[in-house]
C-alpha cells in the first residue's frame, strides 16, 4: 500500500502512514479551521490499511496542541484502529509534555472511550 | 498593581472594541521584550498589514520601522536593571488608523539619559529628508558610534524611512525613571514626504496621548496582551508563538494557550464578519493578570439571532457537575451524525473543563441586529 505523507503546516501536524517502515506517526500541532476536511484522506488510508494491515501496527501520537474540531477527528482515527486490530496487533502509543495536564487528559479520555491497547507516555 | 478579579476586564471589553473603527486595527504587547517575543510581535504584525495592504514597498517600510522602534527597547532595556522593567514595564503598538500606520513605543529610560535622548531627537526634528541622509553618513564615518547605537542611528532610520517628525514625550515616574514615548507615523505611498501631524484628530486612538493613555490603563489592569482588529487562523497561531515566549510559567502558558485556542477559534468560527473586509471577524482579545489567575476575554459582533443558542449552551455548560460534563464530552466526541464540532458546544466544554471554572460571558445591544458578545475565561496561575 502506498504510503500516506504529510508536511507539518502551521497549524495541521506531520502525518507519516507508512507500512513498509512500519511507522504510524502523527505529530507537532493540530489546530485547523476545517479538521474534518483535513483528516478526512487520513481516515479513507486508515479504512484501506484494515483490509491487508502489518502483523503490529505501533500507532503514535505525539502532539502540542489539539483544537476540539482535531479531538474529533482524532477519535475516528484511533476507533479506526479497532477495525485494524481486527487483522493486526495494534497499539497506540499517546505522548504528551509532563507539564500538558491538558494533552494527559485528552490521552485518557480515547484510552477509556475505545478499545485498543493504548499506552499514554510521559515526555520532559 | 494588581487587580483581585477580572471583574474589571469585562467593563473595559466594549470601550477596547470600540476604541477603532471597522477595518482599523491595534496590536499591543506589554512586558518584557525578548528576542524570541520579538521576533513574534513582527510576524504578527507583517501578517496583518499584509492582509490590508497591497503596497508592498509601504509593507516593507512599516516593518522596517517596526523593527528600529522593537531593537530601541531592547537597547534601553538593557541600560536598567530587569527589576525595573518589571516594575515598569514597556509597551509596543502598531495601529492603523485609515490609510495611516502608527508605529509607537514606551519604555522607561534613566532621568539623566533624558536630556541626551531630548536633543538627538530634536536634531533630527529639525532635519529635513537630504540632511537626516548627511547627518547618518557623517555618524557613520565618525564611527563614534557605541555597539549600542548610541548616537541615534536607529532614530534618524525611523525619521527617514516614514519620511516624517518623530513624536517624543517623557511621562516621569519617580526619582529615577521616566517612560519615553516615541511615536512615527508611516504614510501610504501617495502621502509620503507630506509634512503631516502624527495621530489626526484629538479623539482618535493612534495619537500618542491615546497611546499613553492605553498604556497606562494596561498598567492599571495588569493587561500582558491587547489585540483589536480581525480574527483569523494566521493571527491566532502569532498570538500563540507570542504567549508560548511570553511567560516564565511553562504550566501555566501550556494551560493558557490551550484555552486561548478554543476562544479564539470560538470567535474566528461564530463572529460576524466586518463589513468590507475579508481580513476575519473583528474582535477584542486581552489577557490579563491577578495575583491568581490569567484572564482570557474576548469580545465580537454576533448577529442577535445567534444569541440564544449561546446562551443557551454556555448556561448548560456553567450548570453541569464536572463529571457529568466530562461524560457529555465523551458523548458528543462519539456523536458522529454531528460531525461538525461546531453545532454540539464541544467547544464551550472543552474551555469549561480546562479552565476549570464556569465561563463568564456578557451579550450588548449593538444595534437592532447585531450583538457584542463577551466571553471570559481564566487560568489558575501554578508554577
Amino acid at each position: 500500500m502506498e504510503k500516506f505523507i504529510l508536511e507539518e503546516t502551521e497549524d495541521t501536524p506531520e502525518i507519516t502512514l507508512d507500512p513498509e517502515q512500519n511507522i504510524f506517526k502523527i505529530s507537532k500541532i493540530s489546530v485547523p479551521e476545517n479538521a474534518l476536511d483535513f483528516y478526512k484522506p487520513v481516515l479513507e488510508w486508515i479504512k484501506q490499511y484494515a483490509e491487508q494491515p502489518n502483523a503490529q501496527t505501533v500507532f503514535e501520537f505525539d502532539l502540542e496542541y489539539v483544537n476540539t474540531a482535531s479531538s474529533k477527528q482524532v477519535i475516528q482515527v484511533i476507533l479506526l484502529l479497532q477495525k485494524v486490530a481486527e487483522k493486526s496487533d495494534v497499539k497506540v502509543k499517546w505522548y504528551y509534555e509532563s507539564i500538558d495536564e491538558d494533552m494527559k487528559a485528552l490521552g485518557n479520555r480515547y484510552k477509556k472511550l475505545v478499545n485498543v491497547p493504548f499506552e499514554l507516555i510521559e515526555i520532559e | 498593581m494588581t487587580p483581585e478579579t477580572g471583574s474589571k476586564l469585562f467593563d473595559i471589553a466594549y470601550p477596547l472594541f470600540q476604541r477603532i473603527s471597522n477595518d482599523d486595527f491595534e496590536y499591543v504587547y506589554r512586558g518584557y521584550f525578548t528576542h524570541n517575543i520579538t521576533k513574534k510581535i513582527l510576524f504578527l504584525a507583517d501578517t496583518n498589514i499584509a492582509k490590508v495592504t497591497y503596497q508592498s514597498t509601504l509593507q516593507k517600510r512599516i516593518y522596517y520601522i517596526m523593527v528600529e522602534g522593537l531593537q530601541n527597547i531592547a537597547r534601553h532595556q538593557e541600560e536598567v536593571a530587569s527589576l525595573n522593567t518589571e516594575k515598569y514595564p514597556g509597551i509596543f503598538a502598531i495601529q492603523k488608523n485609515g490609510e495611516k500606520y502608527y508605529v509607537s513605543t514606551g519604555n522607561i529610560v534613566a532621568n539623566n539619559k533624558i536630556k541626551d535622548l531630548q536633543e538627538k531627537l530634536d536634531t533630527i526634528n529639525s532635519l529635513n529628508q537630504e540632511d537626516l541622509k548627511k547627518f547618518h553618513r557623517e555618524i557613520l564615518a565618525a564611527g563614534s558610534i557605541s555597539d549600542k547605537g548610541g548616537a541615534g542611528l536607529g532614530l534618524i532610520e525611523m525619521s527617514r524611512k516614514s519620511g516624517n517628525k518623530l513624536l517624543y514625550n517623557f511621562e516621569k515616574l519617580d526619582d529615577e525613571y521616566t517612560y519615553f514615548y516615541l511615536q512615527t507615523l508611516i504614510p501610504t505611498d501617495k502621502n509620503f514626504g507630506v509634512a503631516d501631524g502624527n495621530g489626526d484628530t484629538l479623539k482618535s486612538h493612534s495619537t500618542l496621548e491615546s497611546v499613553k493613555q492605553l498604556h497606562k490603563q494596561m498598567n492599571e489592569e495588569n493587561l500582558l496582551l491587547y489585540f483589536n482588529g480581525f480574527f483569523n487562523q494566521e493571527n491566532l497561531l502569532s498570538l500563540l508563538a507570542i504567549i508560548k515566549g511570553r511567560m516564565n510559567m511553562p504550566l501555566t502558558t501550556i494551560k493558557v494557550s490551550n484555552v486561548m485556542v478554543e476562544m479564539l477559534q470560538n470567535i474566528i468560527k461564530h463572529g460576524s464578519k466586518a463589513e468590507n473586509t475579508s481580513a476575519g471577524v473583528s474582535g477584542v482579545f486581552f489577557m490579563g493578570q491577578t495575583n491568581k489567575d490569567i484572564i482570557l476575554t474576548s469580545g465580537n459582533i454576533i448577529k442577535n439571532e445567534s444569541k440564544a443558542t449561546i446562551t443557551e449552551r454556555l448556561e448548560f455548560v456553567n450548570g453541569m457537575p464536572k463529571d457529568e460534563l466530562s461524560d457529555y464530552y465523551d458523548d458528543i466526541l462519539l456523536d458522529f451524525d454531528t460531525a461538525d464540532a461546531k453545532k454540539t458546544g464541544l467547544g464551550f466544554s472543552d474551555l469549561r473543563i480546562k479552565s476549570d471554572k464556569p465561563l463568564k460571558y456578557m451579550f450588548m445591544n449593538m444595534n437592532d441586529t447585531d450583538q457584542f458578545y463577551i466571553l471570559q475565561t481564566a487560568v489558575t496561575i501554578k508554577n
